[in-house]
């Protein structure tokens, strides 16, 4: 009669037996000696168990099912396995290329100005985009340059050849405007740089203002290897009782050390800027070198990278700010300056050029 | 500015060694462009006379001096901030009897704008332009300067002519105030007025231009004609020469804006020039001109006659600037002691007095860029160093407001174009005139530039096309056969003002070319399905409608409008257009152009809100019908439309067919109806019916004939 040691030892034999088959071929024969319709061993088993006596049969019973079970789902691992290592018919060459649904790539510069918007969103600033062609007012009077001041030769313009109307600009950003709307004035220029937003923007709202201006600029350059006559720039203000020096630093430190790298170092030289003063301009360690001194940093280990300053009084009295009361500062550079440091792009002529094969290299 | 170091340490005890020199005063903001080694020869009218090799320690340094610092324009000048940074006095070769610049004695005028002294007249006729301007006569003899001074100026990048020309342009170095010399006795009536131009006088300048001179030049002219432009340039007539024996010799105060502007005008940017038009000290003249005489004395080219002519109307004196110890803090977020706050503006030449709260600072004439309380702050700033400022994070006052919509609604857009194959393109805003007149929308007209840079960047875009068609062609021409490009970005006409596009263009494949077979091009639908995604991400039903406009081919383009709102074209580009930038003809081109400005006005700004899903089945039917071929697909989805019961929740056109089995000038259309109720299971009985229906409208309205 079986009893539970002789399962054991049939169990025992069906392991040692599924461990030697290596083949389809042998696991079949062992399928056949275990699970045979006829003579099988659990055929014969089952058999056993119905005759056994009516106290011993449902322990016996349900071991004896175990027992099949166990070895049927041995069997179709054991298959499954041998299976698996061998193609099917029709089987693939895997190394040919894949199917890929076309993507297109984000301008590099469009990639950069993303990280700007979103290093300052963080910060709190609010981000504007503006006008590219302006009045001269906003282009250089409110910013301290009157006409006839040697530093708009910094900045050589673009005129149109006739005035454009400038209708329906707005309220710059989304914020509620809290003063009267100026009058609109044609545009006469292409903007040399977007601190004409900064003047919009302060003409609307009282402070507290924290904004980044973002977008196209132009100048008088012909294209070569680190010029264009339009550029992109980004700028911005924040203005505020108490900002000092020391919080200008401070951002613009951060803002560098999150899109270069958070190690960089930082130095802050004096400079000029009419709208600006004191004016500083802010140097990251050369990317190049490491500030060992190479070509690009002109072996000074140092690249300049923003300009930037105590937003000067005679611009905030020309938007009628309290200048006992309120102080600010103001930064800016060009995008593509950032991209071509940061991405190596040798020639700036390339990021107008949109050629696939430089634009495929950023990958977005 | 090219300062040779050895010059400079003739005016102060700095010692330190040439690059360390360099690099303190880049710290002060001057920025270094060069160091270079001085030329061979002697550099000084004596050997140095201290040990240590000082000569071996030389350097000429190129520094770019700001708009803002045209003192700096100078030997002194640099100098004074060098004696500044190390705390060291400062020796001014003019100032050696120790007397300030201000107390110059100047022959007192008969009357304000006229002398007459020494055989010389010296009138200001226009005194806006020409405050002051002060003359020596000086009896010459002319030759060849001594070797040092030669060096010296070729070595700062000023070639030597002679004695006293060269005299002068040391003067102009050292001290930054530019002088000239004419010839006196080739000055009609032996005088000297600065007076404007008259209308059609001209004048051949030392250069050998011969110049047109406008009314609102200032000139120095002699009893009868011009002798020079004013601060830009003398003429060739008075010029000093081999045989000149006695010089009138200028040394004058001019508005800078005037020269700045008929420097512009003439095209000709001098030393001079430069100086003038950010401001010189308008209390050098007299300085300058004793400066001059005493080195024409110690070089042996001559003598003064008599004294110095001063011609000062309105004399300017020093303006008196308030600066409070509370601000420095508040401005700067550090504080800076009294004892360094007073040594700094003293070594900058500023004469300070202490107040209750700060001082009372004397702002010297030659600091044009001093007038408030924040440029004495810069002062203090610079020769404190930045680096000693600490950083900090400014205080957040108040949430930012939320983002501008439209800006988000462009970068959906980006990633729509990205994801459907479209690389982004930055184009120049300024176009080809010729390349840009097919893209004027009707009744718009081109923004011109005033003076383009070329041909080529002559105006304004009116469309985003061109641009993005000029990198399709530069894409061809470097074996890119498949092109997908888009951008997004302002255009300009002269009614419109500046509007916000975005545009695209395609050619080549469809999908890239791989091994496995099926290349295809681009078609009209392709690119259709790409402007419809744009619909779609804005949540804009947007309706195509025949166009014919001048640069796409007809019948193969489209208006594209939401509601009556026109927003947009899209189609194949002509082959003339193509061909126009060196395209091959038989390539197929499809462009597409949106107004984004419009968008942005039309484009739902609530959230979505989601639906519940279906809860019962849908019921599909197809129908093969034979209709007239100029039929469109719209006026048969409205006749199906209108007939068919709410529950026909879509139609799709799912094969079109022409040719065999089908009648000419008619072709066979295969829709697939979707029916399904939101509140119970569609019976086929209530969509047989349906379809009985639409079948019935679609022949009596359009003749359709079912297959
Ligand atoms: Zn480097």
């Amino acid at each position: 009669m079986p009893d539970a040691e002789e399962i054991e030892r049939l169990r025992l034999e069906f392991q040692a037996a599924l461990a030697a088959a290596a083949t389809d071929q042998a696991l079949r024969a062992v399928r056949d000696r275990f699970l045979g319709r006829k003579g099988g061993v659990i055929a014969s088993l089952m058999k056993a168990v119905a005759g056994a006596s009516p106290a011993d049969r449902p322990l016996l019973g349900t071991l004896a099912n175990q027992f099949k079970n166990e070895i049927e789902g041995a069997l179709d691992d054991r298959r499954a396995s041998l299976e698996s290592g061998r193609p099917v018919a029709g089987g693939l060459d895997v190394t040919l290329p894949g199917r890929q649904v076309p993507i297109g790539h984000l301008h590099p510069l469009t990639q950069v100005r993303q990280q700007v918007e979103a290093i300052f969103s963080r910060m709190g600033y609010e981000i504007l985009e503006g006008p590219e062609i302006e009045d001269d007012y906003h282009n250089f009077e409110a910013l301290n340059m009157p006409p006839e001041h040697p530093a708009r030769d910094m900045q050589d313009t673009f005129f149109l050849g006739q005035p454009v109307p400038q209708r329906g600009l707005g309220t710059p950003g989304t914020r509620v405007s809290t003063r009267p709307a100026p009058p609109d004035r044609p545009a006469t220029l292409l903007r040399t740089h977007t601190s004409a937003m900064q003047i919009r923007y302060m003409e609307a709202h009282e402070p507290p203002v924290r904004i980044v201006a973002i977008g196209k600029v132009f100048r008088r350059d012909n294209p070569d290897l680190t010029h264009t006559p339009m550029f992109h720039q980004f700028e911005g203000l924040l203005v505020d009782e108490r900002v000092t020096f020391a919080d200008l630093k401070g951002t613009l430190t951060a803002f560098v050390r999150e899109i270069f790298a958070p190690d960089i170092r930082v130095m802050f030289r004096p400079s000029f800027f009419p709208y600006t003063e004191p004016s500083a301009e802010m140097f990251i360690g050369c990317v190049f070198c490491g500030g060992s001194g190479c070509p690009v940093c002109k072996r000074t280990g140092w690249l300049e990278i923003l300009g930037s300053g105590m937003v000067h009084p005679s611009v905030l009295e020309a938007v009628g700010y309290d200048t006992e009361r309120y102080t600010g500062f103001a930064f800016g550079t060009g995008i593509e300056r950032v991209a071509m440091l940061k991405y190596g792009v040798d020639d700036i002529r390339l990021f107008y050029e949109n050629d696939l094969r430089f634009l495929e290299q950023f990958s977005f | 500015m090219k300062l040779i170091a050895s010059w400079l340490r003739e005016l102060t005890d700095v010692r330190l060694p040439v690059a360390d020199l360099a690099s303190l005063l880049s710290m002060r903001g001057f920025e270094v462009a060069s160091l270079d080694p001085v030329p061979e020869g002697p550099l000084a009218p004596r050997p140095p006379t201290r040990a240590g090799g000082d000569d071996a320690n030389d350097a000429v340094i190129d520094f770019e001096i700001t708009a803002n610092r045209p003192d700096c324009l100078s030997v002194a000048g640099l100098a004074r901030e060098a004696a500044t940074a190390c705390r060291v006095p400062l020796r001014l070769p003019w100032d050696e009897a120790g007397r300030p610049i201000s107390s110059v004695r100047a022959v007192s005028a008969p009357t304000p704008t006229r002398v007459v002294a020494d055989g010389l007249e010296v009138t200001i006729e226009d005194a806006d332009l020409c405050p002051r301007y002060a003359a020596a006569v000086v009896e010459v003899t002319i030759g060849p300067s001594p070797e040092w001074l030669a060096n010296r100026l070729t070595a700062a990048g000023v070639r030597p002519i002679n004695n006293i020309v060269d005299v002068t342009n040391y003067v102009l170095l050292e001290m930054g105030h530019p002088m000239h010399a004419f010839d006196l006795e080739r000055l009609a009536g032996r005088q000297l007025r600065a007076r404007r131009a008259r209308a059609g006088e001209r004048l051949c300048t030392l250069d050998g231009e011969d110049r047109a001179l406008e009314p609102d030049m200032l000139v120095i002219a002699d009893g009868s004609v011009p002798q020079a432009v004013a601060g830009v340039m003398g003429g060739a007539h008075s010029e000093v020469w081999p045989g000149t024996r006695l010089i009138a010799l200028e040394s004058a105060y001019f508005t800078p804006a005037s020269v700045r502007r008929t420097s512009k005008r003439l095209g000709l940017k001098t030393e001079a020039s430069s100086r003038f038009e950010r401001g010189t000290d308008i209390n050098a003249p007299v300085v300058a001109l004793e400066r001059a005489c005493a080195l024409i004395e110690q070089i042996g080219a001559g003598r003064r006659v008599g004294a110095v002519i001063d011609v000062y109307p309105s004399p300017r004196g020093p303006i008196d600037v308030t600066l409070r110890r509370q601000r420095i803090a508040q401005l700067l977020g550090t504080t800076v002691d009294d004892a360094e706050v007073l040594a700094i503006l003293t070594g900058l030449g500023f004469d300070v007095a202490e107040t209750a709260d700060g001082w009372s600072v004397r702002v010297p004439t030659m600091r044009v860029d001093i007038v408030r309380e924040a440029d004495l702050i810069e002062e203090v700033a610079r020769h404190h160093g930045y680096d000693r400022i600490p950083s900090h994070f400014p205080a957040l006052h108040a949430t930012a407001p939320r983002p501008d919509p439209r800006m988000a609604r462009k970068t959906l857009l980006r990633h729509r174009l990205t994801s459907s194959g479209f690389s982004e393109a930055v184009s120049y805003t300024f176009v080809d005139e010729a390349d840009a007149a097919p893209f004027v929308a009707g009744d718009r007209a081109l923004v011109p530039l005033a003076y383009p840079l070329s041909e080529k960047f002559a105006v304004l875009r009116p469309s985003l096309l061109p641009g993005l068609l000029e990198s399709v062609a530069h894409n061809r021409r470097r074996e890119h056969r498949d092109v997908r490009l888009f951008e997004i970005g302002a255009c300009f006409s002269t009614a419109g003002g500046e509007q916000h596009l975005v545009a695209f263009a395609w050619t080549g494949a469809c999908v890239p070319e791989h091994w496995s077979g099926g290349l295809r091009l681009v078609d009209f639908f392709d690119a259709k399905g790409v402007v419809e995604r744009i619909g779609e991400a804005l949540n804009l039903p947007l309706v195509f409608t025949d166009l014919t406009n001048g640069y796409l081919v007809a019948g193969r383009a489209a208006a594209v409008s939401v509601g009556k709102t026109a927003i947009g074209v899209l189609g194949q580009l002509a082959p003339g257009q193509s061909e126009a930038r060196g395209l091959a003809a038989g390539d197929e081109i499809y462009v597409a152009e949106l107004d984004l400005d419009a968008l942005d006005r039309l484009a739902p700004t609530a959230d979505t809100r989601a639906e519940s899903l279906p809860r019962f089945p849908s019921i599909v039917r197809d129908i093969s019908i034979v209709v007239e071929e100029g039929l469109r697909s719209e006026r048969l989805r409205a006749t199906i439309r209108g007939v068919a019961p709410q529950t026909l929740i879509q139609i799709r056109e799912f094969d079109r067919y022409k040719g065999q089995g089908i009648p000419e000038g008619r072709y066979s259309l295969s829709l697939r109806l979707t029916f399904r109720s939101p509140d119970r299971t569609l019976t086929d009985a209530d969509v047989q019916e349906a379809m009985e229906r639409v079948m019935e409208a679609l022949t009596r309205e359009h003749q359709a004939v079912q297959r």
